[in-house]
């Protein structure tokens, strides 16, 4: 096999990976990638309110968009048949209790519409909108997530 | 052969009687009650700091008391466990189905000896023996903090035990193997805030229940102290929350305290599983307890 064609076959190879991941549409999958880039967003807010760094409003503003895509896209990432398998955290709650699981949400959604309405500018205009927010995320959580402990 | 046969019988006799002197439960008596005016306000501290409401607090349409809630502590969570089915009784200040009628030293039996104002065992479900590690001053601040409480009528059923475990004398032999009100971990430096953070841990907050393995008669591991254990409540572990745990261990005390005040870990995860409810208890704590836990926590050996 000469040099080219070995170049060739792993782009080809590449190729192939990457749109097996773009056609990674398995709502597991894209909801726990969801929930990662929220996850990855919350921290700088979170150091934020703990005082670990400074308060930037830019930075704010962007991590609530991010959660503002994932709040709108979650209500159809937990279709029927997508409760087990893959390593899934949902709980069987999201199906037994949907309509519990769906307020749940809304009121993330609110949370994070109304915290990105105020436009915080400082810490203290922040603290009192972003609060709401990650209540609403542990309050979810404590309900429709399963716990993987260790 | 009459003669072995009275031997027998009188050796069988003084084993019964020594069985009975060994189990027998073991009070403190009234006199040694310090003398001081219990304080109310502190007691409230320490309610959250036991989490009391977790178990005692009456669970509403099936689900876990909330918000005031919580102040109605009229029992009847049951405890599915290996040993058959606990259930909470009734401490709200009623006269008759609660505590409302006991004495200071009644109080204090219960929650430091496990001996009910009739003498008898508790058992450990109720976990007197991480509360005997409490000053006694803060058991007495709590009991006056409970008769401030709404009384609540009715009372739970008994328990229903698998033998051997139904006989409740029995457990006057666990206690003297597990009961014991000296502190598990000693440091020689004193610090105070250290020292603070112990009580809370070892004592009122009753921490190492869940995070310490148990031995084969369900008492406590000390030497592994807080290296996490299997969850009671079902699948997976309770972390080890020792400098050598998995997560904790890249955790400063700041973002320990943090995490008992908001519910959210360095990465901004949410606390989740059965810690919620204690989350939320110290949440209630002033800042300087949820520090002297962290200060305690980063004190202790790293045990794997």
């Amino acid at each position: 096999m000469s040099y080219p064609k070995i170049r060739l076959s792993l782009i080809a190879a590449t190729l192939a990976y990457a749109s097996l991941a773009v056609a990674d549409d398995d709502p597991r999958h894209v909801r726990h990638e969801l929930m990662e880039s929220v996850g990855k967003a919350a921290k700088p807010i979170g150091k934020m309110l703990k005082g670990e760094s400074d308060f930037d409003g830019d930075v704010l503003m962007s991590s609530l968009r991010t959660f503002e895509d994932a709040a709108g896209q979650f209500g159809e990432l937990f279709p029927a048949g997508s409760n087990t398998g893959e390593d899934t955290e949902a709980a069987p709650a999201i199906w037994e209790d949907r309509a519990g699981f769906e307020e749940a949400l809304a009121k993330w959604q609110t949370a994070v519409a109304d915290a990105i309405a105020a436009q915080p500018d400082t810490l203290d205009a922040a603290e009192p909108v972003a609060g709401p927010v990650f209540q609403a995320c542990k309050a979810c959580h404590e309900t429709y997530r399963i716990e993987d402990e260790d | 052969m009459a003669r072995i046969g009275r031997v027998v019988l009188a050796l069988l006799a003084i084993g019964l009687l020594a069985a009975w002197w060994i189990t027998r439960p073991q009070a403190l008596p009234r006199q040694e009650l310090p003398d001081r005016e219990p304080d109310p306000v502190a007691g409230e501290r320490v309610f959250w700091a036991g989490g009391c409401a977790s178990c005692h607090a009456r669970p509403v349409g099936g689900k876990r008391a909330r918000g005031n809630d919580k102040l109605l502590l009229g029992g009847g969570l049951e405890l599915d466990t290996p040993y058959g089915v606990f259930r909470v009784p009734n401490i709200s200040s009623h006269a008759d189905d609660g505590i409302g009628r006991w004495s200071m030293i009644e109080f204090v039996n219960a929650m430091q000896r496990g001996v009910s104002p009739r003498g008898r065992h508790y058992y450990p479900s109720f976990p007197y023996t991480s509360y005997a590690k409490m000053p006694i001053g803060d058991v007495m601040d709590l009991k006056a903090y409970l008769d401030t409480l709404p009384a609540v009528a009715g009372r739970s059923a008994g328990h229903t035990l698998d033998f051997p475990w139904s006989l409740r004398r029995g457990i006057g032999a666990w206690k003297r193997r597990y009961l014991d009100s000296a502190p598990v971990i000693r440091v020689d430096a004193v610090d105070p805030m250290v020292d603070r953070g112990r009580e809370l841990v070892e004592g009122a907050g009753h921490c190492g229940e869940c995070h310490t393995p148990r031995d084969r008669l369900g008492g406590l591991d000390a030497d592994r102290w807080l290296a996490g254990a299997p969850n009671p409540d079902g699948e997976g572990r309770i972390p080890n929350i020792t400098p050598a745990g998995e997560n904790i261990a890249a955790w400063s005390a700041g973002d320990i305290s943090y995490y008992l005040e908001s519910g959210f870990t360095p990465e901004f995860d949410t606390v989740g599983g059965s810690m919620v409810v204690v989350q939320e208890n110290m949440a209630k704590l002033p800042p300087a307890d949820r520090k002297a836990i962290a200060a305690y926590l980063k004190s202790i050996p790293a045990r794997e």
